[in-house]
């Protein structure tokens, strides 16, 4: 009985990968186009948040040096967009590797805190060496064009592209999750003195799982590059490692099919359900809504919100009524555990 | 395993090929209605940059006014600004919102550098007017034959800062610089316009360069490194925030420059308010230039314009702060969109409105100067100039106001 929901979802966001261009602007397809690669990078998060338990604040940096390398490749040494992809995502992945040795010896908010210095980095570094990086001004991709030879819409291409990618992804998720590995990445999460009587390397574990994670990082922040067709460093900001993680939590720790949410989230709170927030409490309360900061107001008031309604993010809701169980105690501590046992 | 493989590779292409099937654009009028014409832009309403909100609010007030008196050419505008916190990954997706969903007829007043270089290329792509972004990074005027649906406004810094050199050059000859400036390409063209406004005869002036980092913390350490150097006139080329910090910084450390000159973005009442009551001594004094109309200072009370100016804050933008000049910024910009739309006459395309701009003649012999900028400051463009605005005046803080000093001043002339 385990089966039928996880391919049900599966199929469902084929359809609705294949549906939504249709029914959509071509703003809104591009909008869904980031919902693809913030997918990609919450999969990532959430192997090593989600099932291996480690909080990660340093993510948006990850995509960072994904979308540098491709934006760095195209321009400077002249190689296809597409062709790029796999050499971010190895690159990030052997700077995730590299952070994964030190970082793990570290746990819970120590581990946070830690990996918060590597965005705070990552603008320092590339400021530090503007010839090859661009500086604060950043570098330029030349805006998309489609490589179908048809009169495809440029949104519509980077549309097509981020989620044949990301449905890729998802599938290489689903198996690092699976069998063994998985199993051994979830004891690390649930019980380390246990992974370790079992002969699991905890310390490479973590290490594996970072370096797993910053690869689809690497991998989402080069389609990030190609979509925005621009990188510098007010691209990558803090903000933006904060919000991978509050989507993964969102979403649901743990759980694939969650990150999906947690993508949506991630695109759609800062640019249109924000602002369309904003403008209804104007309505109502007739306060100034174009005040500076009232944004992170709203942001800060939704996320509060949705884990009060559902603690084990959409996930662990979906699951909730799927399943069928009232219980608090029986749904939500098995998913939102990882969660909660940091937070 | 195998099946599961199979069924999502088949998925996949599956998907793929109905997209693509689906490619068609439609096409929309852009922005002009029988009644409406569409305006948008991106600004930081929240960010390291929020300090600049005003200015939409500004532009705003400027459009309900004009809407009231009956709007341009029968059109009521609609202007529509989001807030892009100055990450320019959130300006592209605004953008192409504006351009591809909201079908705006001209995007006005985009403000940053950074957030406004990565969608010129788009915007150019798509013929849509970038009209009068708000930066002066001297690119937006300079490349206009690559960037034709392009152009900026505001004098540009390089400008700004060669008439800071040769103020300091002809007025203090044995003042020894020390030059604060942020590392990027906005404090660059300030550098780079100081050391041409100095010339090479008076280049060792500048005892002292200190570039800081926007997103690092307070510049502490760079002033310190100004103080050590024994420099006698203390040269802020910053934005808001880390201009407001340079002031409480240097009083802190008991530094006691006898000049001190800020560029004009960040030199306006507001901020300079904010220094002093954030205990800094060294406000008063304060060298800048200006090119508008000052609401803090009460001699420009009796002028057309600043009586104009108040009744719209008044009016249609009541919680606003109209002694704030960044208000006033943006009813002057304002001003310039809507004499731009109402030579277009009844049916406005994209490419007159270019053409417009690119033809501006808004001087004082004309008899069309804008009244919201300092009388005599013309803003003109024609073949071969592209800097709408150029001539400033250099003005001095003291006792909480802006005294101007002497004539304007073509910082693009000789």
């Amino acid at each position: 009985m385990k089966l039928p929901l996880g391919y049900l979802g599966f199929g469902a966001l084929v359809v609705a990968v294949v549906v939504t261009p249709l029914l959509s602007t071509h703003y809104r397809t591009f909008q869904f186009a980031f919902v693809g690669i913030y997918l990609i990078a919450l999969l990532g998060l959430n192997i090593l948040t989600g099932f291996t338990g480690q909080i990660s604040l340093g993510h948006g940096a990850f995509m960072g040096i994904g979308a540098y390398t491709t934006t760095i490749l195209v321009v400077d040494h002249g190689w296809n967009n597409l062709l790029t992809l796999p050499v971010a995502g190895i690159v990030t992945g052997a700077v995730g590797l590299a952070f994964g040795l030190p970082a793990t010896r570290f746990a819970g908010p120590y581990l946070a805190l830690a990996t918060f210095a590597i965005p705070l980095a990552f603008i320092g570094v590339l400021k530090r060496f503007p010839h090859f990086t661009g500086g604060t001004l950043g570098k330029q991709l030349s805006p998309l064009r489609s490589e179908l030879g048809l009169h495809t819409n440029p949104s519509l291409w980077i549309y097509i592209v981020s989620w044949v990618v990301a449905l890729l992804m998802l599938a290489v998720a689903w198996f690092t999750v699976q069998g063994r590995f998985g199993r051994a990445l979830r004891s690390v999460r649930d019980s380390e003195i246990a992974a370790t009587a079992n002969g699991v390397s905890t310390a490479g574990m973590k290490t594996l799982a970072f370096g797993i994670s910053a690869f689809f990082c690497g991998v989402a922040g080069g389609l990030f590059a190609m979509a925005v067709t621009f990188v510098n460093p007010d691209t990558f900001p803090i903000d933006l490692s904060i919000l991978l993680l509050v989507g993964v939590v969102l979403g649901g720790a743990g759980s694939l099919g969650g990150m999906v949410f947690g993508a949506l989230f991630v695109e759609f709170i800062r640019i249109t359900w924000g602002p369309a927030l904003l403008d209804l409490f104007g309505h109502v309360h007739h306060i100034n809504t174009r005040a500076p900061g009232s944004s992170l107001v709203v942001y800060g008031v939704v996320l509060l919100l949705v884990l009060y309604v559902a603690p084990a993010g959409v996930a662990g809701l979906v699951r909730r009524v799927a399943t069928g169980r009232r219980s608090v105690a029986a749904w939500a501590k098995p998913q939102a555990a990882p969660a909660q046992d940091q937070a | 395993m195998k099946r599961t493989f199979l069924l999502l590779a088949a998925a996949v292409l599956a998907s793929a090929a109905v997209v693509v099937a689906a490619g068609a654009a439609p096409s929309a009028a852009p922005g002009v209605t029988a009644k409406t014409i569409l305006l948008e832009g991106t600004f930081p309403l929240s960010g390291p940059a929020s300090g600049y909100a005003p200015i939409p609010s500004g532009m705003q007030a400027y459009f309900s006014y004009v809407n009231k008196k009956g709007g341009v050419n029968g059109r009521k505008i609609v202007f529509k600004f989001e807030d892009d916190g100055y990450n320019p990954a959130n300006t592209v997706q605004l953008t192409h919102k504006f351009v591809e969903q909201d079908h705006a007829f001209a995007l006005v007043g985009g403000l940053g550098t950074e957030p406004q270089l990565p969608v010129r290329q788009y915007l150019n792509d798509n013929k849509v007017p970038q009209l009068f972004v708000s930066t002066g990074a001297t690119t937006f005027d300079r490349d206009w034959s690559q960037y034709p649906w392009t152009i900026g406004w505001q004098p540009d810094y390089e400008a700004e800062g060669a008439i800071y050199g040769k103020y300091v050059a002809k007025n203090f000859p044995t003042a020894k610089l020390g030059v604060l400036y942020q590392n990027d390409d906005y404090g660059n063209d300030y550098l780079r316009g100081l050391n041409a406004g100095l010339t090479a005869q008076h280049q060792n002036m500048i005892v002292a360069t200190a570039p800081y980092d926007l997103s690092s913390s307070p510049p502490a350490a760079q002033v310190a490194k100004l103080k050590a150097s024994g420099a006698d006139t203390f040269v802020i080329f910053a934005t808001p925030t880390p201009t407001i910090q340079s002031y409480v910084i240097a009083t802190k450390l008991g530094w006691k420059p006898a000049h001190v000159i800020t560029n004009s973005v960040s030199a306006t009442d507001s901020f300079l308010t904010i220094a002093t009551k954030s205990g800094s001594d060294l406000t008063n004094g304060t060298l800048t230039v200006n090119y508008l109309l000052d609401p803090s200072n009460p001699i420009y009370n009796k002028t057309p314009g600043m009586k104009l100016y108040r009744q719209i804050m008044a009016k249609y933008d009541p919680k606003g702060n109209a002694n704030d000049g960044l208000n006033l910024y943006g009813v002057a910009k304002a001003w310039n969109i809507v004499q731009l739309l109402q030579s277009l006459g009844k049916n406005p395309t994209r490419a007159g409105l270019m053409k417009a701009a690119r033809n501006m003649n808004f001087t004082t012999k004309a008899k069309k100067a804008n009244p919201f900028a300092l009388p005599g400051v013309d803003i003109v463009t024609r073949a071969g100039d592209q800097f709408p605005i150029s001539q400033v005046t250099l003005v001095q803080y003291q006792n909480n106001v802006f005294k101007p000093l002497g004539k304007l001043i073509n910082g693009r002339g000789a």
